[in-house]
């Protein structure tokens, strides 16, 4: 039964529970907006990262490389898109 | 065919390795469509016309289930690969059996915020707060619905043909989909609703 149960997916679980916990923190407890946010963003990408590495396997194969190149693309893309667009959008409106 | 015996069976054939690799691409233009539907939200959320805003409306009970059966369900479709590559075919369906059913309470918690959010006046045309929230939630509740079709049919294809490097194959990029989507909620969760409710 424990062969079905492996150790770094059980301990990737239970941290992942764990940055939910904190991040519920920003609910619970009254903090500036500032270190709301800091909280969040690191949690949010620690539990992003620990998802591709324990449960999807991206560095299992000889294509491990261009997985990761590929991810990094895609998320470089989409942090000029937010970022971007806030920039446009919302922050210059003085 | 030439089958190598030393990778996982999903991986076994050049094929299946360009075929996971393939998803990992569309995964990557994945990323992009959702990070421009965050770049709306995050532009609109305070035009709200007169509506409901994010602090009126969310609320922290759904949000948390929803988190936790998500997060859970990504849990049990990681073992049910591990379980696919000890060769334990029961033990694999029962893992995905288990993943769908956490994606079906998912989505019922989700239909149930949604009749909620209309019920208290925030419906997709009332703001553009509401517009760019729900399409956001909507896209990600569309492909969560889709996944649980997919990952049906395809236990119902392991069920019939057992496990051979096609089925593994399909197994395994059906669990990087669900683990993307586990991923998108990450960021839904964090910016839209705690931030909403901070």
């Amino acid at each position: 039964m424990s062969e079905l149960f492996p150790f770094k997916q059980v301990m990737g679980f239970v941290f992942s529970m764990v940055l939910t916990a904190v991040a519920l923190g920003v609910y619970f407890f009254d903090m500036s907006f500032a270190v709301g946010m800091t909280v969040l963003l690191v949690t949010a990408f620690l539990q992003a990262g620990l998802q591709l590495v324990v449960f999807m396997h991206a560095g299992e194969t000889e294509d491990k490389g261009a997985i990761y190149t590929n991810v990094y693309y895609g998320l470089i893309i989409a942090l000029v898109t937010v970022f971007g667009t806030l920039l446009a959008m919302v922050w210059d409106m003085g | 065919m030439d089958i190598n015996h030393s990778l996982p069976l999903e991986y076994s054939t050049e094929e299946n390795r360009l075929k996971i690799f393939g998803f990992w691409i569309f995964l990557g233009a994945e990323i992009m469509l959702f990070a421009t539907l965050f770049a709306a939200y995050f532009t609109l959320y305070n035009r709200t016309a007169g509506g409901p805003d994010g602090a009126e409306i969310f609320q922290i009970t759904p949000v948390f289930l929803e988190t936790i059966l998500l997060l859970t369900s990504s849990f049990t479709i990681g073992l049910g690969i591990h379980a696919m590559r000890l060769g334990r075919v029961k033990a694999m369906m029962g893992f995905f059996i288990v993943t769908l059913l956490l994606g079906l309470g998912f989505l019922s918690v989700e239909v149930f915020e949604f009749i909620t959010y209309v019920h208290e006046g925030a419906g997709i045309q009332t703001s553009a707060f509401t517009s760019s929230l729900l399409a956001t939630l909507g896209t990600h509740g569309a492909h969560v619905t889709l996944g649980f079709f997919w990952g049906l049919f395809i236990l119902i294809q392991v069920k019939k043909r057992g496990l051979t490097p096609a089925t593994a194959n399909k197994s395994f990029i059906f669990s990087l989909y669900w683990h993307f989507l586990d991923v998108v909620w990450i960021f839904i969760f964090s910016f839209i609703y705690l931030k909403g409710m901070m």
